[in-house]
């Protein structure tokens, strides 16, 4: 697979894509082939639909009030105008930012260092606990689940952010240090060496010609860890002990689990929570799409 | 930086080599410190915790060592095994959550007009919240639902259901959103994987008159058959793990325990019923799951390259 190991040079989008040729739809005859492309646009529409029903159902239910709800019909703008009093919108958008941002700075650090100590500076062992940290991207949290909590619990980090920020950044650094050690191990050694040799020390080296070289997969570990922390309930749910200090996703679930709230309100929520999730996906479509694909690049 | 000058750092390095590597070695450890710590205390050090605290009681504050009582307790648990047939059953969800995707997958490749909006509109719930999606799910499959709308203008309305409020279908419903869930992300995958096939091979196939199944089958498919394994172990280690927002938001693991995964059982064990040691006990079943599975993954693909 010699193609899928140039994903540092030429991140995948558009044009690459493009490259690859010309629509290779099969069929002799220019009719047949219309036919075939004619029903292939139109399954492709159906799925499309399919796609964007969550969106479409969030809009239209929002923008009624709960009694237009039941009923089936009317439009309101009330359940937007009212949303804050019942899901504090800002102080969550607020608390999932902060989460997300000292999470993610976490990861990145801690990943760029130990990437570029495993890539560059070999040292005795070093293999086996890049081996033994990276097989931790296999650990469901749910497995460790218990004791995690306990430990949590008891060093008082629930009550804050911190609680949430430490796991997400524990369970997010297996992947940044498997993307970064991929990273670093391209560039040459001698570049290192001449760094080092130019006074630059290691901690030079790595912060001044590493790092810049490993933009892309900055970007990459950054935009994946956003969604799936912005996205994520479990950890929040347990870590944030403090209503005031939850996300965004978790208040919507909270909220969901209470069986007195109205529907228009949950979608309401679900919109608001769903909307910088989406653009941060739509702004860095590319570099999710590589994030995903990298297992397959070893 | 020029090839002379490298040459020459290249030389004045020698004499000091020793010294240099000492360094480096004593860098490079530094430098893995905080990542080893963070993750030896966060994921590792609660495994063997969690081990331990199988063979106790424990509510969270107080243990005390009651050998395997645990086990023999939990595997006499009818609530363990129906979340177990649960997990089993929701594997059946696995291959419409790949097949589906490959046929998007090999769509989109065709390129007709308009397929970069598709390609887009396909991947955009990827990017939301399953909390978000089992809510939507919740309107489509309640009982005043888009499901019965639509079952109602077929002229079927004797077949209105209420699939999360029924014991013998919450969990098709919560596989359903799970298949859902999971297009975007094995789409992607599949996709990625059709723009490394070299156009040239399926041209030459169909000049040689291969039609298009054929062309599919012997070309296509063995091409994509990393990219299936992984999106395969992706799907089937979610089905596992990845569900809780789902069943939180949407059924709450009822009605009675029918859509109570493994993954939801030890929540639910822990934290509605605050019998820690057994809720680890569960959580250290649903580890060696995974485990197996992605070790299977790993041997898959050692055998490949070997």
């Amino acid at each position: 697979m010699s193609s899928s190991t140039h994903f540092d040079v030429t991140p995948l989008d558009d044009a690459t894509l493009d490259e690859t040729g010309l629509a290779p739809m099969p069929g002799a005859s220019p009719t047949k082939r219309r036919i075939g492309r004619s029903l292939i646009f139109l399954a492709m529409s159906v799925m499309a639909v399919i796609m964007l029903y969550p969106f479409a159902i969030m809009v239209l239910i929002s923008f009624k009030t709960n009694a237009q709800y039941l009923i089936g019909s009317g439009a309101s703008t009330k359940t937007w105008q009212e949303i804050n009093s019942t899901l504090p919108v800002y102080q969550e958008l607020w608390n999932s930012t902060v989460v997300c941002t000292l999470s993610i700075l976490i990861i990145l650090v801690v990943g760029v260092m130990a990437g570029f100590s495993f890539a560059k500076l070999q040292f005795r062992g070093g293999n086996i606990v890049f081996l033994g940290i990276v097989s931790a991207m296999m650990v469901p949290l749910q497995a460790i689940l218990i004791p995690e909590f306990v430990n949590i619990a008891r060093t008082g980090l629930t009550n804050g952010y911190m609680g949430a920020v430490v796991v997400y950044a524990a369970l997010g650094t297996p992947f940044s240090i498997f993307l970064f050690t991929t990273y670093f191990r391209r560039i040459p050694d001698e570049l290192i060496e001449a760094g080092i040799v130019d006074g630059l020390g290691y901690w030079g080296v790595l912060w001044r010609l590493a790092m810049p070289m490993a933009l892309p997969a900055i970007a990459t570990v950054t935009v994946l860890q956003f969604i799936q922390i912005w996205d994520d309930l479990l950890v929040g749910l347990l870590f944030l002990q403090n209503p005031g200090e939850r996300t965004i996703t978790v208040g919507l679930a909270a909220l969901a689990a209470g069986h007195t709230t109205s529907i228009p309100l949950l979608m309401a929520g679900s919109l608001v929570s769903a909307a910088p999730a989406m653009l941060v996906y739509l702004v860095f479509q590319r570099f999710l799409v590589r994030g995903l694909t990298m297992g397959i690049d070893r | 930086m020029s090839l002379t000058s490298l040459a020459a750092t290249g030389q004045r390095r020698r004499p000091t080599a020793s010294l240099l590597a000492k360094r480096r070695r004593r860098v490079g450890v530094i430098l893995i410190l905080p990542a080893l710590a963070l993750v030896g205390l966060l994921i590792g050090y609660p495994i063997g915790q969690a081990v331990y605290y199988s063979f106790t009681y424990w509510n969270g504050l107080t243990t005390q060592w009651v050998g395997v009582s645990t086990w023999t307790q939990a595997f006499h648990n009818p609530e363990m095994w129906t979340a177990l047939k649960n997990n089993a059953e929701l594997l059946l969800s696995v291959p419409f959550a790949l097949g589906i995707p490959l046929l998007v997958a090999v769509m989109l490749h065709q390129r007709v007009a308009g397929w970069k909006i598709f390609r887009s509109i396909y991947f955009l719930p990827t990017a939301i919240s399953w909390v978000v999606i089992g809510l939507v799910a919740e309107h489509f499959f309640a009982y005043s639902g888009t499901l019965n709308s639509l079952l109602s203008s077929l002229g079927l309305s004797h077949a209105h259901t209420n699939m999360l409020g029924e014991q013998s279908q919450a969990l098709i419903a919560l596989g359903i959103t799970f298949i859902f869930s999971m297009i975007g992300t094995n789409t992607m995958l599949f996709l990625t994987g059709l723009a490394t096939l070299d156009p040239s091979l399926e041209e030459a196939a169909r000049i040689d008159g291969a039609g298009a199944w054929r062309i599919f089958r012997h070309i296509t498919l063995p091409h994509l058959s990393r990219f299936i394994q992984l999106a395969f172990v992706m799907t089937v280690i979610s089905a596992f793990s990845a569900l809780f927002s789902l069943i939180f938001v949407m059924t709450n693991g009822g009605p009675g325990y029918s859509t109570t995964t493994m993954e939801f059982l030890v929540y639910q064990t822990g934290f509605n019923q605050s019998e820690f040691g057994t809720a680890a006990l569960y959580g250290i079943i649903l580890f060696v799951i995974t485990a197996v599975v992605g070790i299977g993954q790993l041997r898959l693909i050692g055998a490949k390259d070997s």
